[in-house]
């Protein structure tokens, strides 16, 4: 029995990964929950509207970085969030002017909103491609790791090292703060209150004065920026490529929904309990349970109960699960 | 079906697509706001033999007028279906009024949205779905002062003082409250734009009778305020025991009208109306 | 101008573009055009059956294809010799084994009372079912997959003519559509998208990692033809009669032969999709088809009058995701070849839906047009990109930067004209090119 170097393996290929997935699947899920709640769809378009912002950020990146511009040891693309954060806002709120905005006006019903947002989607996605071409691409640069495998064992002697790359110690931070922010204004403020009114009540938050349009046109803005971040934090940690972001609709969707759509808090905890499946199911425990079974009871095999390419699958046995269960998801009635 | 292709869902009930919590059923008569001009004399709000209908719609209200003066509460009852709602909804733009006008303190608003005649003072209390069920009691109001960029702290104390209940539950979510007690939200949230008139549309629709005397003694503690009150009541005889007007209505005209006292008097209305 | 006159002189231009095809640019691309067209537009009427007329949101259908593709594989393909001895019955024993654990643990949840016990004893039924599932099947699997891994190291098929696949193809897709509508429809509130969606996805995972049932990502090539219908080319090119035809139409052997083959296909598909058109017209208008419009329009009243609406709505998904199946059988059998990582939802679900919602959401005949006529962009439209990008960049310097991008992207300008349309169609013409009447 090894209980520390147990615990160290764990750490390094489950908590540490599925903590940084966790983080970016919660800000792609509280985007989808944003415009479940407010807009009243489900948007297909959000993985591609993820991808553009990720892709701007790459472009800015190579830009800065063929002017020499650098963050030292930080991902220069960093630098580079702030500009496509503006285009995505840009993008988006375009994109609602000349499409959106005729169905609102029409009062159109949710689902032939989930159609438009299909063609969205097509548009969206033809654009990426079309920009930066449908291929893998790198961008991070900076240092790789805040703690090396390496370091680790030389600093603690253990066997086991722990790794925690760079990028996904900024994706947790930058999680942390992007939701912090977003709670303080939904909360506290009185356009965030607005925003979860008009979720609540329409036809109330209408008497009430509250203008419709500006509530629209906030959420998209906020929609824009974590959906940008979601995507570069994702590129960051993985790499950039069009259709991954368009896959991670699934995972993104069954984020929302375990959470109970139009909650907050509830794609934030729906993220991360999708993410801690997905990586835990599809983790050979081998080495793990090595240090903690007694001498000679050490497992044979690798102790992996699905292969990594059934993730999609784990998503969706944990969505089930839930609302057989809970079948408003486990955060109901938290409008907003 | 509705001939607007948009509004046809094929009978969808995807909730994982799609949401339909909240979702606005409001059909202002009109989209945007037209001219109002400027009208001597008459009562503070009246609307003036309206008829009119719902978007293209028969007619379902025919010359009918509803009016209240400062300092006044005016009720408005009749039978199921006699079209109470309908000229209070009428009076507050969602309701395409083609003959009559409405007008406010000497002004005619009959082409104002609904949301610009709650700038120019009228506090509306729908029937239904009338707080903000996951907003605590604190932010319904603040929402109802949503319009008003002064500081709104002394207009929140009225309310509390109005409604004492409600400060103690402040900080709870409105959805978790008590019929009656929702009620008093709902009514405390119209006051914080401090309106120049107040509608309350069947305020004591689904609350027991204790409730119901409760709600009356406070809506005439703010009509003592000077804030002229109409509404729409399904408890006749209660309702006209605390009006200065009454309004009778049947199929969408004027019935009977008088004060609460007069028509709670006229054998004709006790026969037909309140049961003797 | 009339309504049946109008959606003929549709039908006549969508037509005429495919002719025109064949007169500007080759016979070959118009009847692949064709070929492919006559399949989306079964596609389309699954799809159209389930939305259109049930409003039943399916953005599963590319795992329904999916499924009608690997039906081809199991039915037509020869079986792998050695494989069943080798661990063929040892998959079969595992399958029964894991969904005998699946039925016990619901019947526990179902009939045992509840309580700690109950849910210990179905967390107890599937941790030990998983295990007793996987010490037979990853043996039965590491067998079947070291047979000849070059070419076979799968199970086969049952060497079964080609066209009995396609019904085939029908049924297992329908199998999966039971399960997903039981499952996604008997939730407290509907949550089908999500569910069609996910499984999808599942249903490619599994033909992509399962190298012992359709041998994976290395694909399986040299499916069987029905051949007494489309024949091939080399046994054409044989045979004097047709050789003799083919000079008289002055066309040479080879390209004769070629598209002899594919118009054979196509006749094979327009007899499927004209019997599978007749039957759901048919099927509409029969009493059944009103109760289900009815249940569309009015939900709570057909509930009222005693309708099981549930069931209702699982049987036209069944119904609908079964014709998809079909279609997706057809069309591996025409490519000749079972491709998992080719399946993409962009191409096999969301295309599809643009193909109903342009045609006419509600009206089977304005899904075949709009399977048609989508279809026929979808191939267009990347020469005509590429002429676009050449003529814009014909000012700008060769080996300039811009002008090789535009030229090299020009075959992602696809996505966004489908959106385009898509978009287009939804604003001006909300109800499609041929509305429900």
């Amino acid at each position: 029995m090894d209980f520390l170097n147990a615990l160290v393996a764990l750490s390094n290929f489950v908590l540490v990964p599925a903590i940084a997935y966790g983080s970016q699947l919660a800000l792609g899920a509280l985007g989808v929950t944003l415009i479940y709640g407010i807009l009243r769809f489900s948007n297909f378009a959000h993985g591609d509207t993820m991808a553009f912002g990720a892709m701007i950020a790459v472009l800015v990146t190579w830009g800065l970085q063929a002017a020499g511009v650098s963050f030292g040891p930080l991902p220069t693309a960093l630098l580079a969030l702030p500009f496509a954060i503006l285009g995505c806002i840009v993008l988006v709120l375009i994109t609602d002017r000349l499409v959106y905005r005729f169905y609102r006006e029409q009062k159109a019903k949710p689902v032939i909103l989930v159609i438009v947002s299909m063609g969205v989607m097509f548009i969206m996605n033809g654009l990426v491609r079309f920009i930066i071409g449908p291929d893998d691409q790198r961008f991070s640069d900076g240092a790789r790791f805040i703690v090396s495998a390496r370091d680790f064992k030389a600093m603690t002697g253990l066997r086991e090292g722990l790794a925690i790359k760079t990028s996904q110690g900024i994706t947790v931070i930058v999680a942390v703060v992007a939701v912090a922010l977003l709670f303080w204004f939904l909360n506290k403020t009185r356009t965030g209150k607005s925003m979860r009114a008009y979720s609540d009540n329409e036809d109330l938050a209408l008497l009430s004065g509250i203008n419709p349009e500006r509530v629209v046109m906030i959420t998209w803005i906020i929609v824009a920026a974590l959906a940008t971040t979601a995507g570069v934090l994702y590129g960051l940690d993985k790499s950039f490529k069009p259709f991954v972001y368009f896959q991670l609709l699934l995972p993104i969707f069954a984020s929302a929904i375990v959470g109970g759509l139009g909650s907050p808090l509830g794609a934030i905890a729906g993220g991360f309990i999708i993410a801690f499946s997905e990586v835990t199911i599809t983790y050979a425990w081998k080495k793990v349970l090595t240090y903690l079974a007694p001498e000679g009871l050490e497992p044979s095999g690798l102790v992996q109960f699905l292969s990594t390419d059934y993730k999609f699958a784990v998503s969706f046995v944990i969505l089930l699960i839930v609302l057989l269960f809970k079948p408003t998801g486990l955060f109901k009635g938290k409008a907003v | 079906m509705s001939d607007n292709p948009y509004h046809d869902d094929k009978g969808n009930k995807d909730r994982s697509i799609a949401n339909t919590h909240g979702a606005g059923t409001m059909t202002p008569a009109h989209r945007k706001s037209g001219e109002t001009h400027k009208v001597e004399g008459g009562p503070f709000l009246i609307g003036d033999t309206m008829t009119g209908g719902y978007g293209k719609g028969p007619d379902i209200l025919h010359d009918c007028t509803i009016a209240v003066d400062k300092g006044e509460i005016a009720v408005i009852v009749g039978p199921n279906g006699a079209g109470k709602s309908t000229a209070m909804k009428a009076v507050f733009g969602m309701l395409d009024v083609r003959a009559g006008a409405v007008r406010l303190d000497g002004e005619d608003i009959t082409n104002l949205t609904p949301q610009d005649r709650v700038q120019r003072g009228m506090g509306f209390v729908p029937q239904t779905s009338n707080i903000f069920t996951s907003m605590t009691v604190e932010e319904n109001l603040e929402m109802g002062a949503f319009i008003r960029r002064d500081d709104f702290s002394q207009t929140m104390e009225q309310v509390y003082d109005l409604f004492p209940i409600l400060r103690d539950k402040r900080n709870q979510a409105a959805g978790e409250l008590s019929g009656g007690q929702r009620q008093q939200v709902a009514v405390g949230r119209a006051l914080m734009t401090q309106p120049k008139v107040l509608m309350l549309d069947e305020p004591t629709a689904g609350v027991s009778p204790i409730v119901m005397d409760e709600l009356f003694d406070r809506i005439i503690e703010v009509s003592r305020t000077g804030l002229p009150i109409l509404m729409v009541e399904q408890n006749a005889r209660q309702a006209l025991e605390i009006a200065d007007k009454g309004y009778v209505l049947v199929q969408g005209r004027n019935a009977y009208t008088g004060t609460g006292k007069e028509l709670l008097a006229d054998p004709e209305v006790r026969k037909s109306f309140l049961g003797g | 101008m009339t309504e049946p006159v109008k959606n003929t002189l549709l039908f006549a231009i969508v037509g005429g573009l495919i002719l025109l095809t064949g007169f500007t640019q080759s016979w070959n691309t118009a009847i692949l055009i064709l070929n492919m067209g006559l399949i989306s537009a079964i596609m389309a009427i699954g799809v159209n059956l389930q939305w259109g007329f049930a409003g039943l949101f399916n953005v599963g259908v590319m795992g329904f294809v999916a499924l009608g593709g690997l039906a081809v594989v199991l039915v037509s393909t020869p079986p792998t010799p050695g494989a069943w001895s080798a661990g063929g019955y040892g998959i079969v024993l595992a399958l029964l084994l894991g969904a005998a654990t699946v039925v016990a643990a619901v019947l526990v949840a179902t009939r045992m009372p509840k309580g700690r016990a109950q849910t210990l004893a179905i967390i107890a039924i599937l941790i030990v079912g998983f295990f007793v599932y996987r010490a037979v099947f990853d043996p039965s699997i590491a067998a079947v997959e070291a047979i000849d891994p070059a070419i076979a190291g799968n199970i086969g098929g049952l060497n079964l003519p080609v066209l009995l696949a396609w019904p085939a193809g029908g049924l297992l897709a329908a199998g999966a559509a039971w399960l997903i509508g039981k499952t996604a429809l008997g939730l407290r509130s509907d949550y089908l998208a999500i569910a069609t969606l996910g499984i999808a996805e599942i249903i490619i995972a599994v033909m992509k990692n399962e190298d012992w049932l359709a041998r994976g990502v290395k694909n399986v090539y040299g499916i069987p033809r029905p051949a007494p219908v489309v024949g091939y080319e080399v046994d054409l090119q044989q045979d004097p009669g047709f050789i003799a035809r083919a000079d008289w139409l002055g066309l040479d052997p080879v390209t004769a032969s070629t598209l002899s083959v594919k118009l054979g296909y196509s006749l094979l598909f327009m007899v499927v999709l004209l019997a599978l058109l007749w039957m759901a017209q048919m099927a509409l208008r029969s009493p059944w088809g009103r109760m289900m419009r009815a249940i569309r329009d009015n939900e709570v009243a057909a509930e009222a009058m005693g309708k099981d609406v549930t069931r209702r709505h699982l049987q036209i998904f069944v119904l609908g995701s079964a014709i998809c199946g079909i279609a997706g059988a057809m069309m591996t059998t025409l490519d000749g070849q079972l491709t998992p990582s080719a399946y993409q939802p962009l191409r096999f679900t969301f295309l599809v839906w643009v193909m109903v919602i342009v045609g006419g959401s509600g009206n089977n005949f304005g899904a075949v047009l709009g399977a048609f006529l989508i279809w026929f962009l979808w191939v267009q439209v990347e020469p005509i990109g590429l002429w676009l990008m050449n003529l814009i960049t014909t000012g700008m310097p060769d080996g300039s930067a811009l002008k090789s991008h535009l030229i090299d992207s020009a075959a992602h300008m696809r996505l966004f004209t489908m959106g385009l349309i898509l978009l287009l169609v939804l604003r001006f013409s909300p109800r499609g090119l041929i509305p429900e009447k």
